[in-house]
């Protein structure tokens, strides 16, 4: 299960042991960190970074960390605001520009961010997507202010057009100094160190999760006269829509059993209305449109088989939610997508029309034999394979190993990005963090950080929504800690 | 997972796989890291020669214009008989005509599928309404300058040679701008000329040169390489001449100007080409390879 909800206080051994006076246990813990997520992207947009961030946090706070999350305003959604177990979000009134990013001028984000960081007292900044312009603002004003950073890539970039070109010049200068980063696939991690030209050994790997409460299996639900095929993801040319489009007239021609429910929405919508016209298949491939994620479970638990499309995917959590649901999962060969699951929960198919056939023919024959596991069973494998708990744990193990490191001082840093980043980007962005850090100078002396109000934790070791216990029950629980130990 | 590498499992090989817990750190890197990096898949090897062939197509867009601004400024000096280049003009569109045809025995034709007396009729018909309009073409600009008339030649010419068409497959190329680029040009030059008959036999040969003598190019490399480089030669040599008769700095400007563009940028390309870097692996996006409009025709 997830960090989610208050949960009983079974539920959370790590976050009671961390509560604990500092001499009985303290082995467990050396220190609790502040952290300060920083992305564009939070809810209420929906999609894999934003769960992500949301789940993530949560997790850190149940061991005992501070967290914050800095997003800008999405509408009249702005000011601070606290999420479930007092997870304090600053939606900030910063302009968007483009799907939901914010224009950067590199500049005048730092004031605010400054703010921030002196009142709620960070110590790691954690920047997410390399899509996010406040993240890569974030990390060039925590680097000024000497601040420890970590950096989450979410993404996969090819190197061929000018646009990638420019993006991963952008990318090198933003993380050349960056103490940490994340990937989420060792695919993600190749691709990451390869467009910023990062040494291997700074770049962790930690996978996303789900959680596998929320996608169980319901063998009820489906139909098992006919089988259908499940696709849940967004219409768009990058999903492989395309592709589908040619897979069902082929197989709802072969198979007169075969049914397809799409979920999600999107441009390429059209092109799967137009085949469903033309081929006469109105009764057998429905078209459900956008759905709310928590919605997608009720979906997959109607289908046999999920197939996913993509064309290009870093980790793709589409196939661990379907495979969570019991389904059997037909994919694309592209991305991290091989990593994520083993051979006898997927079939991989090459991103063609004819392979993805053969692909989801050979899970209907073992369908139609029931060589196929059941989904109970599927459940039971995969929901030990990615869990929140773990990534928290393994992200705390990148914040403690760059929380003793050093931030590389202003001449050294100069020095780097010089070196690091070419000539020309090199002397131009050294130039700005020179600037960066007089407007920094300039701020500092027109409202020092001591006049700067300390924020009340939410959340941390004194955090004002951390559940506290009378001291009879603390230490009671306590002692029957140190007996199990 | 876990920071700290454990020794006792040293015969434990890591797997590329996300869903195991290895007893390695999150940030270890295996000797197998990066082994699916391909370089250069799709790189082109250029040979030299075959650039310098390749770079004729430019030559001989740079040569047509030259050619035509030439005959433009001989005509305006009085020094061409418009008669006679309408006769010229005449000749050698129906040599080029022959040859078009003869040079791959008709097989272009057969598959369009135009009759030649469809050709006769929409000859007649331009040559009819561009005499009817010339007058009217002539004084069309007539209350423009002539500063802005050369200017925008200038600009005009320039983007013709811009937006020509020559095979590359790029979002700047529009054989159709660029072609009523240079008609427009020539209108703007034809209108300073002294008569009505001048400004006709101008857009005439503009046709000719910037219509007619590409897709005969086309075909003459297509079809007989050797006789197209010959012919390029030819054209160039005439256009330098042309140009000398005129201003001897000028033709030699332009005779580097053709010999950086058939040489020298071919030279540096396939220099160049050394330093191709192009990286691809697992990450890049698939490419759908397929025609999936076959599903909805």
């Amino acid at each position: 299960m997830a960090c989610r909800g208050g949960g009983g206080p079974g539920q959370f051994p790590s976050a009671v042991l961390s509560r604990v006076s500092p001499g009985s246990l303290s082995t467990y813990r050396t220190h609790t960190h502040n952290i300060c997520m920083v992305s564009d992207f939070f809810y209420p947009n929906m999609g894999g970074v934003e769960s992500h961030i949301y789940q993530l946090s949560q997790c850190l706070i149940e061991r005992g960390h501070k967290v914050i999350i800095v997003t800008h305003a999405y509408g009249n959604r702005k000011g601070i605001r606290y999420l479930t177990n007092g997870l304090k979000v600053y939606y900030l009134p910063l302009k968007v520009m483009y799907n939901q990013s914010t224009a950067t001028t590199l500049f005048h984000s730092l004031p605010l961010l400054r703010y921030i960081f002196v009142r709620e007292r960070v110590t790691i900044i954690h920047s997410h997507s390399s899509f996010s312009a406040m993240a890569h603002d974030a990390l060039f004003h925590a680097k000024t202010m000497g601040l420890q950073t970590v950096f989450t890539d979410h993404s996969l970039f090819g190197f061929a057009d000018v646009s990638s070109v420019l993006t991963n010049k952008l990318l090198t200068v933003s993380l050349c100094d960056t103490n940490h980063i994340i990937c989420v696939s060792y695919t993600s991690k190749e691709n990451t160190v390869l467009r910023a030209a990062l040494n291997p050994g700074i770049v962790s790997v930690i996978p996303n999760a789900v959680d596998p409460t929320d996608f169980t299996p319901d063998p009820f639900r489906r139909h098992d006269s006919i089988i259908t095929v499940v696709v849940v993801s967004r219409l768009v040319y990058r999903k492989g829509t395309d592709l589908l489009s040619g897979i069902i007239p082929e197989l709802c021609q072969k198979y007169p059993d075969l049914n397809f429910i799409i979920g999600g929405e999107g441009p390429k919508r059209i092109i799967l209305e137009e085949v469903r016209e033309r081929y006469q298949l109105h009764d057998r491939v429905r078209l459900l449109g956008a759905l709310e994620h928590k919605d997608v479970r009720n979906v997959l638990v109607q289908g046999h088989i999920f197939l996913n499309t993509s064309l290009t995917e870093a980790f793709c959590m589409a196939i661990v939610e379907a495979a969570s649901c019991g389904l059997q999962v037909v994919s694309t060969r592209v991305g991290g997508i091989p990593e994520v699951l083993p051979e006898n929960l997927i079939i991989l198919c090459e991103p063609s029309v004819k392979s993805l056939c053969e692909g989801l023919e050979k899970a209907i024959s073992q369908l139609k034999s029931g060589a196929l596991p059941a989904p109970e069973d599927i459940h039971n494998i995969v929901k030990t394979f990615y869990t929140w708990r773990n990534v928290a744990e393994r992200t705390e193990k990148v914040y403690d190993r760059v929380a003793g490191e050093a931030v590389l001082p202003m001449d050294r840093r100069l020095d780097r990005l010089i070196s690091h980043c070419g000539p020309v980007t090199g002397y131009i962005f050294a130039l700005l963090a020179v600037v960066n850090f007089l407007f920094l100078v300039f701020l500092r002396w027109v409202t020092p950080d001591s006049v700067i109000d300390i924020a009340i934790d939410a959340t941390g070791p004194d955090g004002a929504w951390t559940p506290r216990y009378p001291p009879s029950k603390k230490e009671g629980k306590n002692n029957a800690m140190s007996k199990t130990r | 997972m876990g920071t700290q590498p454990v020794a006792d499992t040293e015969e434990a090989k890591w797997q590329k796989v996300l869903y195991e817990r290895q007893p390695f750190p999150d940030n270890y890197v295996d000797r197998r890291f990066l082994e699916e990096l391909r370089k250069n898949i799709h790189a082109r090897k250029y040979q030299y020669w075959a650039v310098v062939f390749e770079s004729s197509v430019v030559i001989q867009q740079l040569c047509s214009v030259c050619v035509f601004v030439v005959i433009w400024w001989y005509m305006d000096e009085g020094l061409l008989a418009p008669q006679w280049l309408f006769g010229t003009g005449l000749a050698s569109s129906l040599i080029g005509y022959v040859l078009f045809d003869l040079i791959d025995g008709g097989e272009g034709r057969k598959k369009s599928g135009r009759t030649r007396w469809a050709d006769l009729k929409s000859a007649l018909v331009f040559i009819t309404f561009t005499y009817g309009f010339s007058p009217v073409l002539k004084t069309l600009t007539e209350s423009v300058s002539t500063d802005t008339i050369y200017a925008m030649s200038v600009f005009m010419l320039l983007g013709h040679l811009i937006f020509f068409d020559y095979g590359a497959n790029a979002a700047i190329v529009s054989s159709t701008l660029s072609l009523n680029m240079a008609i427009f040009a020539s209108v703007c030059l034809a209108s300073r000329l002294p008569r009505s008959l001048h400004a006709f036999i101008m857009v005439t040969f503009a046709i000719q040169i910037f219509a007619l003598w590409p897709m005969l190019q086309k075909k003459l490399k297509a079809c007989t390489p050797r006789s197209y480089v010959g012919v390029t030669l030819l054209f160039a040599f005439s256009a330098l001449g042309g140009l000398l008769s005129i201003s001897a700095v000028g033709a030699v400007l332009f005779a580097l100007l053709l010999v950086s563009i058939s040489c020298l940028c071919p030279f540096y390309l396939t220099r160049l080409q050394l330093f191709k870097e192009n990286i691809h692996g697992p990450w890049d996006e698939a490419e759908i390879k397929e025609d999936l409009s076959r599903f909805l025709s």
